[in-house]
């Protein structure tokens, strides 16, 4: 059925038409439309439509109390929610001067990697699924569950852990949690050899991703292309690196780059960042047991939290790009604007629109998933 | 990299131009405060001057007790490894400002969010319509004066739930006494 | 990093790889639920002995799932800070972040470990759960996301109050407690979970919430205007009340209880009087209603009545026997609990408003009570309980063996006694207290040296007496001993008194929880003593009410006996304070209030009969 504000064009050249991807989860994660006009197989134009997941987050926050936020900011996205957590943290912090333990950091960091793992096992298997080849997303979806497990021992949630609050996390690690995670990672790395076999190396794949969405790196970042979409196109930045928030300076680790800028490459920066989170977090664990203490700065009571008036801007690498936490206070119980800049209102959007002019119809769904968007980090 | 000291060609257009207050507030993060006339100039030096090509972000912030709405343009430099905060204040009564999109194009996205959930006008932006909210009639939701909670508690019906124990509890002189609604402030 | 070879598109003999699969363990998801982690959010537990019905989840909760149901057979107690109410969950709202959990001041509610629900739509109903100990479907399933010490977002510790040390206090009559500074007292404020349990306990229901809200917000003024909503004794219950808000707190169920008396005393000290004084007159009319009332003791009961009536524009006048108003708590409490200062700035306030006090006017002697009910349109009796009672023991007529009470206002009244070198109290409650630090203070000005022994019935952890009182002056040097019994003043040879015997106490009470205490006479202690001084409890003195009167009233008990509304059984006569519900500052307020209102709905109702006629 057409949604009632789809309003077709009404006299069509005859040989031209129009497509309606969408808006049940169109090939990415999320409920976002995307409207096409074609001739034969090519796309002449191609058009975004959000607002299938609009929930109002950024009102929503503004009548909530700084802790009850919390709750809140993981939904905007489902399969990378650690980052929004703590990019919201990370501003609220910044707000109050509160400054977060050390052990809090590192797990922080933890969470933020595995989240990761999770995003990009997830997008790997539906970036596989849009070429026709579904056994990867099994796969990826399967090997996801494990760091699903792992999440819902730490934070007793599975998807949504709410785990980080400003301040730190919200409880310690469990015990034997540390050779838990040594072991999934062992697994999963152990798996790599798989994911290549099956998807990367197999010639199926490497044959209907290449030169497929090429976005060279002038083009992406004229078009605001962040994160591995951007590092495709070979330019080396990471805001883990470049702008280093919570102990990612203290940590070795490679950012993954390839050159082509095409589906294939943003695909291949992905699987290389498996490996990366991989040694991160083997260094986390290494790390961890010497850091002892807190995991929580003291904070108020959360009945009675005004946080001091003022402006913060929260940036993290999520696993899909840039997310920055635009926070602001006017001394309230309560914050008086949040803005979320999600990396996928770029790529979701005019990104998607420009780059799938030209291609042909079978690669739009590729091109969409190889962008990973997010359409909630959209609609908000 | 930019470290504690300034940038010497941020200095330099910041010196270029009037009205510009620009505070350091950790070694990447830098707040310039700027009129509304003089920001577009000041972006197009940024950008063209200073490496700043990366929109991250327009943040629209309404200060409906100032009349003004404050409108913030996050610019980051791949190359000094810096971002600047340009923040600057409209009047909030039609509201009406300047498109940045010719200089950056991401602001096509910002610009159009910002005019569907503020109601500030972008002159020269490409899509100044409708777009996450294409079935919404009301008022801009994001302006202080729209109290979205009042507006669901008008519209929709809470779950009238009845299960037996509420039953029980009410034939027992019980039942619900303080609804979450009564405590929300 | 080395790059993956996506050209090798490698042997032939690929496909044989696959074989490998067949040796590894296959990924199996079992049906049915699996077992949930030892931190699941799953559904609530809450744990029905252990809940208050305070309602601090309600406020947490960020999607208004929680509801407060009244549950009839369940415990209510105001004065133990419970409340008949437990949370029910709107499973259609509830997102399981478990903030309830983590903010519950009594860590009552915790997450369980299940987590399926499953109903058709007919069943919406089960959506909403009352939960109790044993989960949502009566299944035992272990408790998952439960409070813990790291994870508690409630402040249990309270910011300490800042006071003199025992050496520098020990020999002076100033005040002990310095008072919180602003930040100390955003702090203690900002602990408060607004559940409203101090009001309901509280006797005259003060709205410390509300006023301890405005605190943390920074507007002590707003928080004295929200005091004097309810007592006009604020300076006075800032410092010495018994504060049933704090023993009824929420945070107490685990913590130290917020502060709420020093932070009335905060805003109160950060408040200048005269913009007090502009407080206090709010509200006032702007008539006369040319009703008369008389008010008999010039003591927190009297003058809180005064305060309300005259603020309803009745012509109130005060009748004091003493040279100062303030009652028991100038005449009763020593001066480094009870600054006379401050006292004299709540008596101003109420004068200030146009209640006439006639200073060393006694009852009985200066005026009759006939005159009284001639001149006044509605007369209160709230005269105090100045007398002290006495153990009646051997000897305890002499005359070294004094009252408290009599001790306590000679002090006050800077009146001239001898100062024993050495005596004895007995009692273990505040008063007993008060008189052994004063006359410790007032030895250690003489002699250099404090002693002083009390001797209470109760063992120390049952002591009446506040636990700060017992410990303060234990460090002031005054020797404190519990379960002993008085059984004779000792005398010398030539008939001065020098002691105090007393048999250790085996029970105070008998089975059918009489007084009846019971003595070991073979643990018999000799407590040397010039004086020896009863602190044991006080009576009213109504000598003054003549005996026509006293003849024509109605008695309970040796007490007056009233209605609800403090009236007696004599239309025009009510009685109010100490005299009629035993000592309690915060009471007697409250008693003030009630009889104002009662005595205006009174003088109103007379007032329209004669419009009528």
């Amino acid at each position: 059925m057409r949604p009632e504000n789809y309003q077709a064009k009404s006299h069509p050249p005859s040989n031209e038409y129009e497509l309606f991807i969408g808006p049940n989860h169109p090939g990415i994660e999320g409920n976002y439309a995307f409207k096409l006009r074609l001739h034969g197989d090519t796309v002449i134009e191609g058009k975004a439509d959000a607002g299938y997941l609009h929930r109002g987050f950024e009102k929503l926050m503004e009548g909530r109390l700084w802790i009850q936020n919390i709750a809140l900011v993981p939904r905007i996205c489902v399969p990378d929610p650690v980052p929004m957590e703590v990019a919201y943290s990370l501003a609220v912090e910044e707000l109050c001067g509160l400054e977060v333990p050390e052990r809090a950091q590192w797990i922080r960091v933890m969470q933020l990697e595995l989240s990761r793992l999770a995003s990009h096992l997830f997008t790997f298997g539906g970036h596989a699924a849009t070429t026709g080849m579904y056994t990867p997303s099994y796969w990826g979806v399967a090997d996801r569950d494990l760091i699903l497990d792992l999440f819902e021992e730490l934070s007793g949630g599975r998807v949504y852990h709410i785990f980080n609050i400003p301040g730190g996390i919200r409880r310690d690690i469990p015990e034997g949690f540390l050779e838990r995670v040594s072991s999934t990672l062992d697994y999963i790395e152990s798996r790599l050899p798989d994911y290549d076999n099956l998807l990367f190396t197999n010639q199926v794949f490497v044959t209907r991703a290449k030169d497929v969405g090429i976005l060279n790196q002038e083009q992406a970042l004229e078009w605001g292309v962040t994160g591995p979409n951007l590092r495709a196109t070979g330019l080396t930045f990471d805001v883990r690196r470049d702008d280093p928030y919570l102990v990612y300076d203290q940590l070795e680790f490679e950012v993954a780059i390839e050159s082509a800028g095409d589906a294939w490459a943003r695909a291949m920066v992905r699987r290389k960042e498996l490996l990366e989170s991989i040694k991160i977090i083997r260094q986390v664990l290494a790390r961890l047991p010497d850091i002892q203490g807190p995991v929580r700065a003291p904070i108020p009571n959360p009945l009675a939290w005004n946080v001091p008036a003022g402006e913060a801007y929260a940036r993290v690498e999520s696993s899909k790009g840039e997310l920055a936490y635009y926070v602001v206070s006017n001394g309230g119980d309560k914050p008086y604007r949040v803005h979320v800049r999600g990396p996928s209102s770029m790529h979701a959007v005019q990104v998607l629109e420009w780059l799938s002019v030209g291609a042909r119809i079978e690669d739009v769904a590729q091109i969409m998933f190889s962008l990973d968007a997010c359409p909630p980090e959209v609609d908000r | 990299m930019m470290d504690q000291e300034l940038d010497r060609t941020l200095v330099s257009i910041f010196n270029e131009m009037e009205k510009v207050d620009y505070q350091q507030k950790s070694p990447r993060r830098l707040r310039v405060d700027v009129a509304p006339e003089a920001l577009p100039g000041l972006l197009e030096l940024l950008k063209g001057k200073a490496s700043y090509v990366h929109l991250s972000a327009i943040s629209c912030v309404d200060w409906i007790e100032e009349e003004e709405f404050e409108l913030v343009y996050h610019v980051w430099s791949y190359e000094v490894n810096s971002l600047v905060s340009a923040h600057t204040r409209i009047p909030r009564e039609g509201a009406c400002y300047l498109s940045v999109y010719d200089l950056y194009k991401p602001a096509g996205f910002f610009e159009r969010d910002i005019y569907e959930m503020y109601g500030v006008y972008f002159e020269g932006s490409p899509h100044m319509e409708k777009f996450i909210l294409t079935e919404w009639n009301g008022p801009p939701p994001m302006l202080k004066d729209f109290d979205a909670e009042a507006y669901v508690q008008d519209t929709f019906n809470w779950q009238d739930y009845q299960p037996d124990w509420l039953k029980d509890l009410e034939e027992a002189g019980g039942g619900v006494e303080i609804r979450p609604e009564d405590v929300r402030r | 990093m080395a790059d993956i070879s996506y050209k090798d598109k490698g042997s032939i003999l690929n496909p044989l790889k696959n074989l490998q699969f067949f040796g590894r363990k296959p990924v199996t998801e079992p049906l049915g639920p699996r077992p949930a982690s030892k931190n699941y959010r799953g559904f609530h537990l809450n744990d029905w002995d252990a809940c208050i019905g305070c309602g601090t989840c309600q406020k947490v909760c960020d999607n208004a799932a929680i509801s407060m149901v009244r549950v009839p057979n369940a415990i209510e107690d105001p004065v133990k800070g419970i409340r008949p109410l437990r949370p029910a969950i709107d499973y259609g709202r509830c997102c399981w972040c478990a903030l309830c959990v983590d903010v519950c001041p009594t860590a009552a509610i915790s997450l369980s470990r299940e987590y399926v629900h499953v109903c058709t739509e007919d069943q919406i109903d089960s959506y909403f759960m009352l939960p109790d100990a044993s989960g949502m479907h009566g299944k035992p399933f272990a408790e998952g996301w439960a409070k813990t010490e790291t994870t508690d977002l409630i402040d249990l510790e309270r910011q300490e109050m800042p006071e003199m040390a025992p050496e520098s206090r020990s020999d002076n009559f100033d005040e002990i407690v310095a008072g919180y500074d602003d930040q100390q007292a955003l702090l203690e404020a900002s602990r408060c979970v607004q559940c409203g349990m101090c009001h309901d306990a509280c006797p005259t229901h003060m709205d410390a919430p509300e006023y301890i809200r405005a605190i943390w917000e920074g507007r002590a003024e707003d928080a004295v205007r929200w005091m004097y909503q309810s007592n006009p004794f604020s300076h006075v219950c800032g410092r010495v009340c018994t504060h049933r808000c704090e023993t009824a707190c929420s945070i107490g169920s685990r913590g130290t209880p917020i502060a709420i008396r020093w932070l009335k005393r905060y805003a109160m000290d950060k408040i200048d009087h005269e913009q007090v004084k502009a407080i206090a007159a709010e509200g006032k009319v702007d008539y006369l209603t040319g009703k008369r009332v008389a008010i008999i003791g010039a003591g927190p009961a009297g003058l809180t009545a005064a305060y309300d009536l005259v603020k309803k524009g009745h012509q109130v006048e005060v009748f004091e026997g003493l040279d100062k108003a303030g009652g028991m708590t100038r005449f009763g409490i020593p001066e480094y609990r009870m600054p006379y200062d401050k006292l004299d700035q709540d008596v101003d306030v109420i004068t200030s408003l146009g209640v006439k006090i006639h200073y060393n006017c006694r009852i009985g002697q200066d005026r009759s009570m006939d005159e009284l009910q001639n001149k006044f349109d509605a007369v209160v009796l709230a005269i105090g309980l100045q007398k002290g009672r006495s153990t009646r023991i051997p000897g305890s007529d002499h005359a070294q063996v004094r009252a408290a009470v009599d001790l306590l206002r000679m002090i006050t009244l800077g009146e001239k006694f001898e100062i024993p070198k050495s005596a004895v109290v007995i009692g273990g409650g505040n008063v007993a207290m008060d008189i052994a630090r004063s006359m410790a203070r007032l030895q250690r000005q003489e002699y250099g040296e404090v002693r002083m022994t009390v001797t209470a019935l109760e063992p120390r952890d049952q002591f009446l007496a506040d636990p700060e009182e017992v410990k303060e002056a234990l460090e002031e040097g005054v020797v404190i001993l519990d379960s002993r019994g008085p059984q004779a003043c000792t005398l010398d040879e030539e008939g001065r008194l020098n002691g105090l015997c007393t048999w250790r106490v085996l029970s105070i009470f008998d089975e059918n929880h009489r007084f009846s205490p019971s003595y070991d006479d073979t643990d018999e202690q000799i407590h040397e003593g010039e004086i020896v001084i009863e602190a044991i409890g006080q009576m009213a003195d109504i000598g003054l009410l003549g005996e026509d009167l006293t003849e024509a009233l109605e008695w309970n008990r040796g007490r007056l006996q009233v209605d609800e509304n403090g009236r007696t059984s004599e239309a025009w006569l009510w009685s109010a304070g100490d005299c009629v519900n035993g000592p309690d500052v915060v009471h007697a307020v409250a008693d003030g209030h009630r009889v104002a209102a009662s005595i205006d709905a009174y003088l109103g109702s007379q007032e329209s009969v004669e419009a009528g006629a």
